[in-house]
């Protein structure tokens, strides 16, 4: 099968030639727009956050302090909150949702699938003040009346269970960044699971393996670099996430490892309640700062994640 | 194929012609008039933010002041006060709202700015502790204590010891504060850092201090509500809530022993015993025992407006009918008292500032 050439042979009409040049124009003006963009965006947050960052330094990222009045400000405690907060949501969300992957593209009746897929869809469209505001009134409540006095009662030895139960906290927060976390990877592995080559996984029920070794020395082997960039794309809206976090996670510059009732912030979560109206310039700075950090950990998180899906892609044979 | 090619090639170029005029006309409005958001030259609007402390009485006077003769709408955005400080240093609104003084990095920043006092209120602590009664007495060094984290519950001897006879139950306290730029937050600090040097030393006086415990939430209304939410939660804010909410609240000891409620008169006693502070600004939480009815916690509340603005005229107005007996009469109803008389007739002087 031979492919067109870019440039066609055809002799060229004045009408052609227009339609070539546009569509080239208009796409890189696009490309250059979008350039431009993210070039004056990130020249916007170093250049706010120069103050803080010749005051303090890399000192920033390992200090805890976070006062107006001395104007000491350190990074470290929101750094923990973001981590914590991002990791644990990970922890939950993965499994259930590569677990939802696969009923939709495997397990469900057929009857099912797009009734199921189209309300995973829906939670994902969900505006997060919306889940915010449920963290507020329905989740804070029912976390701090059920769950925290369970989890006290049964693993209260563990320090990061004990503690006060409180509406507004870490745990709250978690699982908001849990619920916002699940449709993304859930419905990305389930198109990635579609994707797997039927004759591989008949071959395989064909010479006797159950379903369950199917899909775990078939499927997600094939799919392995994509749930993980999957999973990169989940961890990235998480350690973003600002408004719904901030409404549950109680805001108090704390480290979160003490117990996860406990009140906490994040870094995106800092950001948004402390920006309007800071006091002195230094704080302002700081905030920006803490802007350049997320921006740090963001493009570290998708370098990572290109690197292994290139990694799994050589793996399995150069098949994309 | 190629129709639709140039179809679309077309449509394209007249989007970008558009947007690019529109971007042309909007930035050079922006970069021209420094009244932002509000129509230039018309004085029949004014655009404010700021304080939700000073939030219920500003829009009575909105209320009012569009059928007065000067028949101007103010529009008021209750965003807090380090919002309103930042919106009136960008210029995006007419005037800001703030119950802390500008700090010196804000000064510099809002460019010749001046800070009018014009509403007094007072900031009350409220509860929520199921099996506690209302107006639980509390001194200012019990108050910092629980909210620096040495009392930990409602049953602490400190607390019994002031509340003799009153049957209180061994809830946690909850330390509940405003996590956003807060003027509220400035005058409760302000009268914690007077009365206890341990929360001087540790936390001070700010807008954003750093509360050593407790749960941060967003405005008034956000602490109120995570308050109600919250058995044991105690937190600050001002005193219309109380009615409008039916909280109960603490009575905070005075200098001179007495437990006053947050009434008009009470504020009022304090406003009269009021110290300047260098800036200009007055002071008026933790007055001294010779003013034995004060309320601990009253504060003036300032609008902060730029010395040049293209509404002069029409702030100079307003301020001036909002200081007066008229707008002040519409505050008595709601916790703010009428500004004494030595203030008003100071403040013609900053209100003349304005070019």
């Amino acid at each position: 099968m031979s492919v067109q050439p870019a440039t066609s042979s055809l002799p060229l009409t004045r009408r052609t030639r227009f339609g070539e040049i546009g569509l080239r124009g208009i796409c890189g003006a696009a490309v250059v727009i979008l350039v431009v963009v993210i070039a004056m965006l990130i020249w916007e947050v170093a250049h706010g956050a120069w103050l803080s960052f010749s005051t303090f330094g890399l000192g920033f990222i390992t200090s805890t302090d976070w006062n107006v009045v001395t104007n000491q400000f350190g990074a470290l405690y929101l750094l923990e909150g973001t981590l914590l907060t991002s990791v644990f949501a990970l922890i939950i969300a993965v499994p259930t949702a590569i677990a939802i992957g696969l009923f939709l593209s495997e397990l469900a009746p057929r009857v099912l699938r797009t009734p199921v897929g189209l309300m995973v869809e829906l939670l994902a469209a969900i505006p997060s003040v919306i889940l915010g505001l449920w963290g507020i009134v329905v989740l804070g409540p029912f976390v701090a009346t059920e769950v925290e006095p369970w989890l006290n009662q049964h693993l209260g030895f563990i320090p990061l269970f004990s503690g006060y139960p409180s509406n507004a906290g870490v745990l709250p927060a978690c699982l908001i960044l849990t619920i916002m976390m699940i449709p993304i990877i859930a419905s990305i592995s389930r198109e990635l699971f579609n994707s797997v080559p039927s004759e591989l996984k008949q071959g395989a029920l064909a010479l006797g393996a159950t379903r369950w070794e199917v899909m775990r020395q078939i499927a997600i082997p094939q799919v392995s670099g994509g749930l993980i960039a999957a999973v990169m794309l989940g961890f990235a809206r998480a350690i973003g996430e600002a408004i719904a976090v901030a409404q549950v996670i109680g805001s108090h510059n704390a480290s979160p490892f003490g117990s996860i009732f406990k009140p906490a912030a994040t870094m995106a979560s800092w950001i948004a309640t402390q920006f309007n109206g800071t006091a002195t310039d230094l704080q302002r700075s700081s905030l920006y700062y803490l802007a350049v950090i997320l921006l740090v950990i963001s493009l570290v998180t998708n370098i990572a994640a290109q690197l292994i899906v290139n990694r799994f892609r050589k793996r399995i044979g150069g098949r994309a | 194929m190629r129709k639709t090619w140039r179809l679309l090639a077309v449509s394209l170029a007249v989007g970008a012609v558009a947007a690019g005029a529109a971007a042309c006309g909007s930035s050079s409005s922006s970069s021209g008039s420094s009244s932002g958001s509000t129509t230039s030259g018309s004085s029949s609007v004014l655009v404010g933010a700021g304080s939700t402390f000073v939030a219920p009485l500003v829009s009575q006077w909105e209320a009012a002041y569009v059928k007065t003769p000067a028949a101007v709408t103010i529009t008021y955005g209750a965003v807090g006060s380090g919002g309103g400080v930042d919106a009136v240093t960008a210029r995006s609104v007419d005037f800001g709202a703030s119950d802390a003084p500008l700090t010196s990095d804000q000064v510099t920043a809002c460019k010749s700015c001046v800070q009018i006092p014009w509403a007094l209120g007072a900031t009350t602590v409220d509860y929520n502790v199921k099996g506690a009664p209302n107006n639980l007495k509390l001194t200012g060094k019990v108050l910092a204590d629980i909210f620096l984290g040495n009392i930990k519950q409602w049953n602490d001897p400190a607390i019994a010891a002031l509340n003799p006879g009153v049957n209180l139950p061994s809830t946690h306290i909850t330390p509940i504060y405003r996590s956003d730029g807060s003027g509220t937050s400035f005058v409760f600090t302000d009268y914690l850092s007077s009365v206890d040097p341990d929360w001087a030393s540790k936390v001070g006086t700010s807008t954003q201090p750093t509360f050593p415990v407790g749960t941060g939430a967003e405005h008034s209304s956000g602490v109120i509500a995570a308050m109600q939410a919250t058995d044991g939660g105690i937190t600050y804010a001002e005193t219309s809530y109380i009615a409008a909410d039916n909280l109960d609240y603490a009575l905070i000891q005075n200098a001179a022993g007495q437990y006053p409620k947050p009434t008009n008169s009470a504020v009022l006693a304090a406003a009269a015993v009021g110290t300047t502070r260098s800036d200009g600004t007055i002071k008026l939480v933790d007055p001294p025992a010779s003013a034995s009815a004060a309320y601990p916690l009253a504060s003036y509340t300032y609008v902060i407006v730029p010395e040049s603005s293209p509404k002069a005229s029409t702030l100079r107005a307003f301020i001036t009918w909002a200081i007066s007996s008229a707008g002040q009469s519409l505050g008595e109803p709601i916790g703010y008292p009428p500004l004494p008389a030595n203030v008003v007739s100071s403040n013609a002087m900053l209100i003349a500032k304005i070019k």
